[in-house]
């Protein structure tokens, strides 16, 4: 491309798009100059109006406010000047956008001057817009909303970690303060913190493999078994396996820490006691609860996994499994070669999803044991995986910025992990399984 | 390219220069200079007690011309909304708080101190105008006082027992038969074990909530935590009463008749009545070394907030709440909301202690009772306690140990999140 360039130099006969351009740093003049006035007076308009509307919130709010987090109490609020600041941002994005947009527009039409074409005419500039925009048009007023309700949340979270918002730095009181990476330091750098958050974070990992691992598996398992062809009662077989999905789990979940109550629950009293088992202690004893926990999200979790793969296996051509058949396959062998190839086809990608809500699984654990029972010498329960942690830290201790320093580390994580695992997947890339 | 680095050169030179301006100094800003009367003031009343403010407030506008408005929130989340509506025309001028809020709330700046004179503070019992105060400052007028207290089956304890040794007693005949108990009570939440702990005479923070000296590991907290470990160990406490779900256990084992006594407040009476219990009610029995049991008390209080310093309406603000508490609309509410108030006149008053007994055991255990510290410092101690407790009920740690342990937590929790201030 770059080659054609002086080639087309010598085809200029004047220098419009130049002085069109440069007339463009007010948005509009660059039109008008090009005689598009229709065109020009609604971008000078559109200017103009964002800058009456917007000058003083940028100016004494917005950028103001992110860069000191206010000077003097009880004027300034922190925290709502972080968030003055963050909207200007956006704000001045979309501006530099519609900017950009007028630049390009003043060139290329001055360019289509300076080569003695012809410009669009207003119907023809309204056509191009219906006919190429249209998609974009329908799209940005959802995209506007969505940047403001899901990426300004986001970046609020993310500078908070790095102020020092927390029980002393709060509005009327007190300002807040840019503290650079303080908070990482802090929690890796003492002692409590730094024991506490990798105690809190290995029991994640383990937490979302176990109880993942298990509920996928026991899944699979039950819809392989159940989609047997010479088995009978199909129909009731699974509606009775999809029940634990049907009761709400908050219910279950609340149901079931009554269950293992150590002296009255129907777990110590009635099941343990016919086996011969002694009580277990599961609500005080850090690992019971973890083994409790990771059975109750097995119990949880794998009717929806049971589902899919049920409804994967009734895909599955018979003629796969004549044909081993008569090559003289085993079940065994089947199951392997086929049917669970088949399987992690069609739904690894949700399986990954699996791994990551349990990742994120704050009901179970604040539920069943409020992320307890509590452990010597660390600031988070035995059961506590990171997001019920944070939910501590920000409820009841009022931590806000090492909490937002935290999700921003598991944040990280599960989105590399997530992105990674996407990609390796086969039904994301191009090529055809069967 | 080069356009590219010029734009961008010049784009944040421009917003560069907007960050710069930020608002202009109105100079000082004029605070509650204007004694005019405001045309109202916007109260934030407790959930569902709406109804027993109005009567009171009609009055007020009536004498003062003032209108009051209000609004409900549960008592928790009044500190939340604050943080939200204080720089907003909603500003509250006066608010309900739990006494021990009042700390993160100075901290943060929400409350004003009052200017209340000795008559006044001596309608109040002390323990309730003690924990109005924070260092050394009142902040508010107390509403309700709440302690937990003795509550026991009248069908299976005919009197209340006088010390900790005859409930022993009781509790041990009572677990002969399977499935049964005597008193329960949940003390691995420290909100209950206190009375134990302060009985012993160990305490929490040294004089003058001083959160540098903590006295929950010395000679008289570990005889606490073994005397507490006693009930576990003898199996009066079945360790299922551990927990996060520990005061659900219990009220349900005393809702079922299946234990003689339980230690709870006043919140839980008719919840026990309603499920069919006669119950009594009586101040909580001596420990074995002869000493009262210095339950924590809560103290639910009206506070003028620091907004209406800003209004310049904080004068009549304080005006209102000493009108709501004063005797006659306390005893009003009383009879409204079932909320104790700590007026001395009431305690003092026979006839009314005769017809309210629940209420006259719960003022009664009050005058014993410990203002739980209002310092935000507070917040850490409960967690490490609440393992303290319940490691030394399993037998994974001896007392000492296991306090120690606490105090360790507690000590680093507040260097950790208190030390910036």
């Amino acid at each position: 491309m770059r080659k054609g360039i002086p080639l087309m130099e010598q085809v200029y006969k004047s220098n419009h798009r130049k002085i069109a351009t440069f007339l463009s740093v007010i948005p509009g003049l660059g039109q008008l100059y090009n005689r598009q006035i229709l065109k020009g007076v609604a971008f000078l308009t559109m200017t103009i109006a964002f800058l009456v509307s917007f000058w003083d919130f940028f100016a004494e709010k917005g950028l103001w406010g992110l860069v000191t987090l206010g000077t003097q109490v009880p004027r300034d609020n922190s925290i709502f000047l972080l968030v003055y600041g963050i909207i200007s941002i956006l704000l001045l994005f979309f501006a530099a956008i519609f900017v950009f947009i007028v630049f390009r527009d003043a060139y290329k039409n001055g360019e289509r001057r300076d080569m003695g074409q012809r410009l669009n005419t207003i119907r023809e500039q309204y056509r191009n817009l219906i006919d190429n925009g249209f998609p974009y048009l329908i799209l940005s007023p959802g995209f506007f909303l969505l940047v403001f309700v899901v990426i300004l949340p986001i970046i609020f979270v993310f500078l908070l970690a790095f102020t020092n918002y927390d029980l002393y730095h709060q509005w009327p009181a007190k300002l807040m303060d840019w503290v650079g990476t303080a908070n990482f330091t802090e929690l890796f750098g003492t002692e409590l913190w730094r024991s506490t958050f990798l105690n809190v974070f290995a029991w994640t990992l383990v937490w979302t493999f176990g109880a993942t691992t298990c509920q996928i598996a026991l899944g699979v398992f039950l819809a392989v078994l159940v989609n047997q062809k010479d088995l009978k009662g199909k129909a009731i077989i699974r509606t009775i396996f999809i029940l634990p999905w049907a009761v709400p789990a908050f219910v279950s979940i609340l149901i079931f820490s009554g269950m293992f109550n150590e002296t009255f629950g129907a777990i110590n009293t009635v099941i343990l006691d016919a086996v011969g088992i002694p009580p277990v202690d599961w609500l005080t004893n850090a690992n019971a609860t973890r083994l409790a926990l990771i059975f109750i999200q097995t119990w949880l979790g794998f009717p929806f996994i049971f589902v899919m793969v049920t409804g994967v296996l009734q895909s599955i051509p018979e003629e796969l499994y004549e044909a081993a058949t008569v090559d003289g396959a085993s079940a065994l062998q089947k199951f392997r070669n086929i049917t669970f190839p088949l399987i992690m086809f069609s739904i690894a990608p949700i399986l990954i999803t699996q791994y990551t809500f349990n990742f994120n699984n704050f009901n179970v654990i604040f539920l069943f044991n409020g992320g307890g029972p509590s452990v010597s010498g660390q600031k988070a329960g035995g059961t506590d995986i990171l997001i019920s942690w944070i939910y501590k830290l920000t409820m009841t201790s009022q931590e806000y910025a090492i909490a937002a320093a935290i999700t921003l580390i598991m944040s990280a994580m599960v989105i590399t992990v997530a992105v990674w695992q996407f990609r390796r997947t086969k039904s994301f890339q191009e090529e055809d399984m069967m | 390219m080069k356009k590219w680095t010029k734009l961008m050169l010049a784009s944040s030179l421009a917003v560069g220069v907007l960050a710069a301006c930020g608002p202009q100094d109105e100079g000082a800003s004029s605070e509650g200079s204007s004694n005019e009367k405001p045309e109202k003031l916007i109260v934030w009343e407790d959930q569902d007690k709406g109804k027993a403010l109005e009567a009171a407030a009609d009055k007020f506008t009536e004498d003062t011309g003032i209108e009051i408005e209000y609004k409900e929130y549960n008592i928790t989340e009044i500190q939340e909304n604050l943080a939200l509506d204080g720089n907003t025309s909603n500003a509250p001028d006066v608010v309900t708080m739990s006494h021990d809020g009042i700390g993160p709330s100075v901290t943060k700046g929400y409350l004003q101190e009052l200017d209340i004179d000795d008559e006044t503070k001596a309608l109040y019992t002390e323990s309730s105008m003690d924990a109005m105060t924070y260092k050394d400052k009142v902040y508010g007028l107390p509403k309700a006082v709440e302690t937990t207290v003795f509550i026991y089956n009248k069908d299976k304890l005919a009197e209340a027992p006088e010390t900790m040794d005859e409930v022993y007693e009781v509790s041990k005949e009572a677990v002969q038969e399977d499935g049964q108990y005597g008193f329960l009570s949940t003390w691995d939440n420290f909100y209950f074990s206190h009375g134990v702990f302060h009985g012993f005479g160990s305490y929490v923070f040294g004089e003058g909530d001083d959160a540098s000296d903590i006295g929950l590991n010395n000679e008289s907290a570990v005889e606490a935590l073994n005397y507490i470990d006693k009930w576990y160990d003898e199996g009066l406490f079945p360790s299922g009463l551990l927990g996060e779900n520990a005061s659900d256990v219990m009220s349900g084992q005393f809702n079922d008749g299946n234990a003689v006594a339980v230690q709870n407040g006043p919140w839980a009476f008719k919840d026990y009545e309603e499920n069919g219990i006669n119950i009594g009610v009586s101040p909580m029995p001596k420990l074995p070394n002869g000493e009262r049991q210095g339950t924590y008390m809560g103290v639910k209080g009206w506070f003028v907030t620091s907004f209406a310093a800003q209004n310049g309406t904080s004068e009549y603000a304080q005006q209102f709440v000493e009108y709501i508490t004063n005797a006659e609309n306390a005893k009003a509410r009383y009879e409204m909301t079932a909320e104790i108030p700590p007026l001395k006149e009431l305690i003092e008053d026979e006839a009314w202690v005769s017809e309210n007994p629940y209420a006259a055991a719960v003022m009664e255990q009050s005058k014993f009772g410990i203002a739980m510290p209002a310092i935000p410092e507070m917040a850490e101690v409960w967690e490490p306690m609440a393992t303290a407790v319940s490691t030394t009920a399993t037998d994974k740690a001896e007392a000492q140990e296991a306090l120690d342990d606490a105090v360790n937590v507690i000590n680093q929790q507040i260097e950790a999140n208190h030390s910036g201030n």
